[in-house]
């Protein structure tokens, strides 16, 4: 589902969000390259006569990219709002509750990734691969765990034991 | 003809070592389990491998190892191709056509394409190691820290044409992934950049980051797509491509293989950069460019070929000149000394049996490679069967643990859920990933070789255009990096005129209307 302009239209014009969206890209993409070209001024210069020291690469970066998200932000202005079709009540719902799908789920990795350092990769591996099947609307009491304890033990295997890298036991059991 | 006899006899030898063959099964094998997981390389399974093989006879030992490199670079196409996880660095090329045909339900003739191209492409290199090893050997003394600079600058041309809809925005994505590609020491001096005190970051988690933002990126938009969630399941459909659309890659995949020799060959070079160059080549001398990006077969080939022909041309440096192509013969460069062998001219002449019967084994490995690849597919194929609310949330666990065995670092996880989220938000707004991936593989390398040429060459800039090799590349990268910005330009103009045209008429017609009033 691309939200994004169609580019090289011409003066075709973009829907506001695409619009907004662009324009607070850029501002960040900008935001970034100036606190990285600040924090240059931190950087030793060389002691060789013949380097350009550890500087100059990430300005040059730097530079590119305000140039280019400049160019980005003309590009979005001088293309004028679209008028977009009325969105029924039940369309922004379902927006909604896939925004609200997708946050969960980045949610569920984050708190998957902190249990892992407490409880240890079986725990946190099985609880969250059956949570988000439970998100991805796979709903059974049985199946869930099942397919959950299955998965993780089948990666487990092929991981720890097959191929000898250690997952983590979790500081709760060290 | 030596070559040709040494070879045959090879063969011979190699027929009355079962045990060296059964090995080389266990090998490949492994090399494409290894090759599939994300997060796991063939430089991590020659390495994990390395071990084991110190009690074996050499020719054992090398067998299964050189059959874990190849196998692990074609390993990373398959699931490249069915869940967008490139298992490999290379196959991040893969993934971008290999995808976008499992979406359109084409993924068994992807899988096919990749497989048959990864073959001739790794044959194609054996026998060019075999037979002008000596010849192409001295082309790859003449790279110095120019040519290589050349190379990752002509790399990193290529953002322009995987950009997709916007020049822009993939340049926006490529220098992101250049600026992103300076975190950790300096080249030169060893000063730590960007790096708040994390001693994680003193290397680019490049890794991490590709893992993120192809496969957590992908996750987390299935997550998104109520029509995805509920999931039908897809087929795998035809495997073996029909011979009519084969032949007419055959083109594509012989260029590939001859530049992943080529790039092979180049010392810090390897497979990454050999599949995005062939990626790009592929598609300038397609008839079809548009279609690159959109799930186009030949774009599966060049990539595979080009990767898998960088496996002997890496090896032909390091067995001639001691001098390792990539990473992944580094660690082979280690396995040879510790079996007793010196890299070099004299490794040909004093070990000739054993070097001829180990090219007659790496040929042997290449098929084996088909045969797995082709007999394992229409069980990988049933991944694709799985329900997406299975599937996707194991995508994300696979994601984890791979990430995690990088460096067994919590730390790890946590860039690549942040590349996951970066990625997501990019996808969504026409941000295309390729070009940080390769930002971050070729950024690194064009630094450091430019840091080193400028001091080689007393901080003069002469070497830019002094070189043949270094001009002619950074010629043919200046072109490849405008034309399609040209090509953009001039539709635009185009459309815009063509947008203007019915409108000036129209106001043409209402001024003489009016003047009629």
């Amino acid at each position: 589902m691309s939200h994004a302009p169609t580019q090289g239209s011409g003066t075709a014009g973009m829907s506001r969000l695409d619009r907004l969206a662009n324009l607070i890209i850029a501002v960040i993409v900008i935001a970034v390259a100036i606190a990285a070209i600040t924090a240059t001024s931190d950087f030793p210069s060389t002691a060789l006569a013949t380097d350009v020291g550890p500087a100059r690469f990430p300005i040059i970066y730097s530079v590119a990219l305000i140039v280019l998200c400049g160019i980005l932000i003309v590009n979005t202005l001088r293309k004028g709002a679209a008028a977009s079709a009325p969105e029924s009540a039940g369309d922004r719902a379902g927006r909604l509750a896939s925004r609200v799908n997708v946050a969960l789920g980045i949610g569920m990795t984050t708190l998957c990734l902190i249990g892992m350092a407490y409880v240890g990769y079986a725990i946190a591996t099985t609880l969250y691969l059956s949570s988000v099947m439970w998100l991805m609307g796979q709903r059974s009491r049985l199946l869930n765990p099942l397919i959950a304890v299955a998965a993780t033990a089948i990666i487990y295997v092929t991981f720890s034991t097959g191929l000898q890298v250690p997952l983590p036991v979790g500081s709760l059991f060290e | 003809m030596y070559e040709l006899d040494m070879l045959l006899q090879g063969f011979q030898t190699l027929l009355s070592q079962p045990f060296a063959l059964l090995l080389s099964v266990v090998g490949v094998a492994l090399g494409i389990v290894i090759g599939a997981l994300p997060g796991l390389t063939a430089t991590m399974g020659v390495a994990i491998l390395l071990p084991f093989t110190f009690g074996m006879d050499p020719l054992s030992g090398l067998l299964m190892i050189c059959g874990v490199f190849f196998g692990g670079i074609y390993g990373g196409s398959i699931t490249a191709i069915l869940l967008k996880i490139p298992g490999t660095p290379a196959a991040a090329a893969t993934a971008m056509d290999g995808f976008e045909l499992t979406k359109k339900g084409q993924a068994g003739i992807a899988l096919g394409t990749a497989t048959f191209s990864s073959f001739l492409g790794g044959t194609i290199s054996v026998f060019v190691l075999i037979f002008l090893a000596p010849v192409l050997a001295s082309f790859a003394l003449e790279f110095s820290a120019s040519e290589s600079f050349a190379l990752a600058v002509f790399g990193l041309s290529i953002i322009a044409s995987i950009s997709g809809k916007s020049v822009v925005k993939g340049l926006i994505a490529g220098f992101l992934g250049l600026l992103i590609a300076t975190v950790g020491l300096d080249p030169m001096a060893g000063f730590p950049r960007y790096t708040g005190g994390y001693t994680e970051l003193f290397s680019v988690p490049f890794i991490p980051v590709m893992i993120g933002l192809f496969a957590a990126a992908e996750a987390f938009k299935a997550m998104e797509d109520p029509a995805f969630r509920s999931g039908a399941a897809a087929m795998l459909s035809r495997i073996i491509p029909p011979w009519a659309t084969y032949r007419r890659m055959l083109g594509t995949v012989g260029r590939s293989s001859v530049l992943g020799i080529i790039i092979g060959m180049i010392p810090g070079a390897g497979a990454d950069i050999a599949a995005f160059v062939a990626y790009n080549e592929a598609k300038r001398f397609s008839k079809t460019p548009e279609n690159y990006g959109k799930g186009e077969l030949a774009a599966v080939a060049a990539c595979e070929s080009g990767a898998n022909g960088c496996t002997g041309g890496a090896l032909l440096t390091m067995l001639t000149l001691g001098i390792p192509g990539d990473a992944v013969t580094a660690v082979m460069l280690g396995a040879l000394t510790l079996q007793g062998l010196q890299p070099g001219p004299l490794l040909f002449r004093e070990h000739a049996d054993l070097v001829f019967t180990l090219f007659a084994g790496m040929l042997v490995c290449y098929v084996l490679m088909l045969v797995i690849g082709l007999g394992s597919m229409r069980m990988m194929g049933r991944i694709l069967q799985m329900p997406k609310s299975v599937l996707t949330p194991v995508i994300l666990a696979l994601c984890i643990v791979g990430t995690y065995a990088i460096n067994n670092s919590m730390f790890d996880i946590g860039i690549m859920l942040a590349a996951g989220v970066i990625g997501y938000f990019m996808q969504k707004w026409d941000f295309p990933a390729s070009p940080v991936v390769l930002a971050l593989i070729m950024g690194p390398m064009a630094e450091a070789n430019f840091r080193r040429a400028l001091s080689l060459s007393s901080g003069s800039y002469d070497f830019l255009y002094n070189r043949p090799i270094t001009a002619v590349l950074l010629l043919v990268a200046a072109c490849t990096l405008l034309l399609p910005l040209l090509r953009q330009l001039k539709k635009s103009s185009a459309k815009s005129e063509a947008a203007r045209g019915p409108a000036s008429q129209g106001a043409l017609a209402g001024e003489s209307a009016g003047g009629t009033e």
